[in-house]
């Protein structure tokens, strides 16, 4: 198994105030899977997520990724762990407003020793028009598209998208839904995507559905469709 | 790969080119008049120090009665030494001014022609420089000595004289009335009057410390005053003409690097205020690019970057314009106090380690903790926009006061990180102020002290007791002790003696009262009924004198008695005196009886000099201060609005005018302002007082009052208020530009 977590558990706040959200989390992913992270807000989703990017700490358990150990990992390690294995996608962009779409994308690319060649990733984007503009002159789509070329460009072995179109109008997310899973496709990478929008779950590999930090169900697709094709 | 984070290190400059260009400048600025201070400093220092030996500066000098004969100059030499006539005359001449006149020198004390010929014909004079600047006198130009008119043909520095004291025992020169020239031998001998009889000496071998060159010098007056009457005995390393502008070129040199150091401490804490800022408003990407596998250390340099680079630049800018600009105004600002041989700029490498690097690691430290710090959160806290330190901080519960005023405090206390920087940078720019705007009125104020207190218009003082027909005239006697307080320097302090029921010296001393002036008593913390010891110029005989009171009597350090009381301390006959009080001036006393006459303008001397040297300075600190206080205003109240720019929109959105935002936004920043002038005013006071006493305790001969005149403070305060809305009024059209969209457009 490609990601494998084990009885994960997360908890905020001290004595009354203490909140579980995550009460031993276990699942697992193959390689080149989608994997959609379902599930209401306060289900624990994004925390789950948060762990595995290992941008936030679990109380308990245990989390693989090909076969790395992550609690074994001081923060060091972790950045590390991050630079060589992720890619992060959030529903705000986070782009750095003073640089172009190109600059923003070798962002990422140099946090890699091979990453994807730029000029034709900025044409899988349909960024290529665009990539001497600054952010602010695009629309939301196309910043999350430049988001996604940032994370993408260091050929991650998991990606990580974290409400990628909640910021989105229908038509523009199920573009950047596609784009995700074309990527999935080129490159071969386990994308694991947090959403609470229950259509998504049609083009995943496998479904994890979350309520109140304790997974509901967790199934493979046996026949998924394409993201273009996705309504709700 | 070259970090592509760099590429946006230029446009964050273009964005915000106002202020960094503000900043830059004030450091560059600061860093260039402070090196070229140093570098100016440093080859004055240098070129005065090979005067000594490249003009062959005397090891001191003596003033006989009258023109030895060669047999006694050849017993003196018997003491290892050689002695050479340095005669002198002194002449009036223009602005009621007196020329001292040398012949021209030609083996000690060598003259130094700064500009034009040497005198050749008797009527032709060369003039030093400084005293020719101060009363507007040219080469070429005719000029009235003692009623003969002589032609300047050149504009000299004597190396003995670099500072133009008159008299040795003078607190402070005078180059505007004081000022030495020379002639050709002929020009020289046509004078009559008074001939100084002075006679300079060179040892054949120079003792290396001071402590050898006084023992030298004491076992040499020994044998002098056996042979001769001797009248002046100046040894070198005594002699204020020669020491006190080596001195003073030193002196400057750790002023100016305190005064860097504070401005660049201020300067790196704005940077750093500034960087949280952008921190905070740069928190998603932050937390992304954390989250995407960039180090802390790939991020904290990234912001450390601009300010240490534009410290960088400032530096080698602010080199280049002190080694061009600043070190000439330097230089200008030692030859308008000094009468400085010609100089040479030397490379000084020390400067820029002093002006640069150190700058340069301050920034990176004072910027490289306060960002460290921010960036010990985790990646989700950046993620969160969470970058508080204390969690789930409560609010501070407010008094019902009203909307606005809440609102104001509100912001008051969500900045307080920044105004603290404010408070400090504006107690800095206070205490700079101070100095600039009280010395004038210091100046003014001992000068107008010293007038009121004045004993007599004309106060002589005689090498005898010289009988005048003046009946108004009244006798005294004086003459002069050196402190002995381990912990200063021996300095001068004249013992007065006066008549019973003085008509010029209210409230005369009683018989056996001791009395000091209360210059010295503040000086030297001394109160009634301690008992002060003083000790003979040149011998070892020591008095010890129980203060009865504290005269009030600013216009040097001195002590009163009796006339009676004198004349028993100091072993003289009964009736003795060697002065006269007069308030007109008296005529029937032979000059060559007078040894100087005290009048209006030699008590005004140590004002008028120091205000001629030092006032451009004195303007330079206000400017400076000025600068720092915009600098400051601009880059903390700019942050302010920043950090607020989505509640600005928010608030456009709800309704609010400008007026009322600027009210709520702006005008917190100017409470604070306002805050800071009236806390650090005072505190500014007593940082001054706390720097002057020391310092006139220390290298100050005689005593100038600490004194702020009142209405400085409500100017002081006046002049930052002005200058912080001058910054809000730019900051206000910034405001008014800030669109309602953002509030719409990014609230997440």
């Amino acid at each position: 198994m490609f990601l494998h977590i084990s009885n994960l558990k997360k908890s905020f706040g001290t004595g009354d105030n203490c909140t579980e959200v995550l009460k031993g989390i276990h699942f697992e992913a193959e390689r080149g899977e989608i994997c959609v992270l379902l599930g209401p807000s306060g289900s624990g989703k994004s925390t789950l997520l948060n762990i595995i990017g290992g941008i936030d700490h679990a109380d308990s358990g245990n989390i693989s990724i090909n076969g790395e150990k992550m609690e074994e990992m001081n923060e060091k390690n972790l950045t590390i762990y991050r630079r060589k294995h992720l890619g992060y996608i959030f529903q705000m962009y986070n782009l750095i407003p003073n640089l172009t779409v190109k600059e923003n994308i070798e962002v990422g690319a140099y946090l890699s020793k091979k990453p994807l060649e730029i000029a034709p990733l900025l044409k899988t984007l349909g960024l290529y028009e665009h990539k001497d503009k600054f952010p602010s002159q695009l629309s939301g789509g196309q910043q999350q598209r430049t988001a996604i070329g940032r994370a993408i460009v260091k050929n991650p072995d998991i990606l990580l998208c974290d409400e990628p179109t909640g910021a989105l109008d229908y038509q523009t997310s199920k573009e950047i839904l596609t784009l995700i899973e074309d990527i999935n496709l080129k490159f071969h990478n386990t994308v694991l995507m947090v959403t609470h929008n229950d259509a998504l779950k049609a083009m995943a590999d496998r479904v994890i559905r979350l309520r109140d930090g304790s997974i509901l169900e967790d199934y493979k697709n046996e026949k998924r469709i394409r993201a273009m094709e996705l309504e709700w | 790969m070259k970090n592509p984070l760099y590429k946006r290190l230029f446009r964050e400059l273009k964005s915000d080119f106002g202020k960094y260009i503000a900043i830059f400048l004030f450091l560059m600025l600061t860093i260039g008049f402070v090196s070229g201070a140093l570098v100016a400093g440093s080859s004055m220092i240098t070129t005065y120090n090979e005067t000594f030996h490249k003009y062959q500066i005397e090891d001191g000098n003596f003033e006989l009665s009258q023109k030895v004969d060669q047999k006694l100059i050849n017993r003196l030499e018997k003491e290892k030494l050689t002695i050479y006539n340095n005669f002198y005359k002194e002449k009036s001449s223009i602005n009621n001014s007196t020329i001292r006149i040398f012949e021209n020198r030609e083996k000690i004390n060598k003259v130094c022609l700064m500009d034009g010929k040497m005198p050749k014909k008797v009527n032709e004079i060369g003039i030093d420089r400084m005293y020719a600047q101060n009363n507007k006198i040219s080469i070429r130009d005719n000029i009235k000595v003692g009623g003969k008119t002589l032609k300047v043909t050149g504009l000299i520095a004597l190396p003995d004289y670099s500072a133009l004291f008159s008299n040795n025992n003078d607190s402070m020169f005078d180059a505007v009335k004081f000022g030495t020239a020379i002639m050709t031998k002929e020009g020289f001998c046509q004078w009559s009057g008074k001939t100084h009889y002075s006679y300079s000496w060179i040892y054949d071998k120079t003792p290396s410390s001071e402590t050898g060159k006084k023992k030298r010098s004491d076992k040499f007056l020994k044998v002098l005053v056996q042979h001769a009457v001797v009248e002046n005995y100046i040894p070198e390393y005594a002699n204020q003409a020669i020491h006190f502008t080596g001195d003073d070129l030193g002196g400057d040199r750790s002023m100016y690097i305190v005064l860097l150091y504070i401005l660049i401490v201020i300067i790196a804490f704005m940077f750093a205020v500034t960087t949280n800022n952008t921190i905070s408003k740069e928190s998603g990407v932050i937390g992304t690019l954390r989250a995407s596998g960039y180090t802390k250390g790939e991020i904290i340099r990234h912001y450390m970057l601009l300010p240490t680079m534009l410290t960088v630049f400032a530096g080698i800018l602010g080199n280049i314009t002190g080694y061009t600009f600043f070190k000439n105004f330097i230089a200008n600002l030692y030859y308008s106090s000094y009468s400085l041989t010609t100089y040479h700029t030397r490379w000084n490498g020390n400067a820029f380690i002093l002006t640069t690097v150190i700058p340069f690691f301050i920034v990176l430290a004072i910027n490289y903790l306060t960002i460290r710090r921010k960036m010990s959160l985790s990646p989700i806290r950046f993620l969160r926009h969470d970058l508080s330190n204390h969690r789930k901080q409560k609010a501070v519960p407010l008094p019902r006061f009203k909307f606005f005023t809440r609102f104001r405090i509100r912001i008051m206390l969500q900045n307080l990180p920044g105004y603290l920087t404010l408070l400090i940078g504006v107690c800095f720019a206070n205490v700079l102020l101070l100095f600039g705007m009280m010395m004038t009125p210091l100046l003014n104020h001992y000068k107008e002290e010293i007038l009121k207190n004045q004993m007599a218009a004309y106060q002589y003082i005689l090498k005898a007791p010289i009988k005048t027909n003046n009946k108004k005239a009244e006798k005294y006697a004086v003459t002069s002790l050196q402190t002995t307080f381990q912990q200063y320097d021996s300095e001068e302090i004249s013992i007065y003696g006066i008549t019973s029921k003085s008509r010029y010296v209210k409230n005369s001393p009683k018989k056996n009262e001791v009395e000091i002036s209360d210059g010295f008593a503040d000086k030297y913390n001394i109160k009634k009924g301690d008992i002060i010891t003083l000790k003979e110029k040149y011998k070892n005989k020591e008095y010890h004198l129980k203060v009865t009171k504290i005269r009030n009597y600013p216009a040097s350090l001195c002590v009163f008695m009796n006339l009676k009381k004198f004349n028993q301390t100091f072993d003289q006959k009964k009736g003795y005196y060697n002065g006269w009080f007069s308030n007109k001036k008296i005529k029937d006393i032979d000059e060559q009886w007078i040894q100087t006459t005290i009048t209006k303008s030699t008590l005004t001397k140590t004002t008028r000099q120091l205000e001629h040297s030092m006032g451009s300075v004195f303007y330079l600190f206000h400017v400076v201060s000025a600068a720092l206080y915009m600098i400051l205003f601009f880059v903390l109240a700019k942050v302010v609005l920043e950090k607020n720019i989505l509640s600005i929109s928010m608030v456009k959105i709800l309704g609010y005018e400008n007026k009322e935002i600027r009210r709520l936004y702006l005008r917190a920043t100017a409470i604070a302002v306002a805050i800071s002038m009236i806390v650090t005013i005072p505190t500014s006071y007593v940082i001054m007082k706390a720097i002057y006493i020391p310092m006139m305790r220390n290298a100050f001969a005689g005593w100038l009052t600490f004194y702020v005149k009142p209405s400085i403070y409500p100017q002081m305060f006046l002049l930052g208020m002005i200058c912080y809305f001058v910054i809000e009024f730019v900051l206000y059209h910034k405001m008014k530009k800030i669109p309602m969209t953002d509030a719409l457009k990014n609230v997440e």
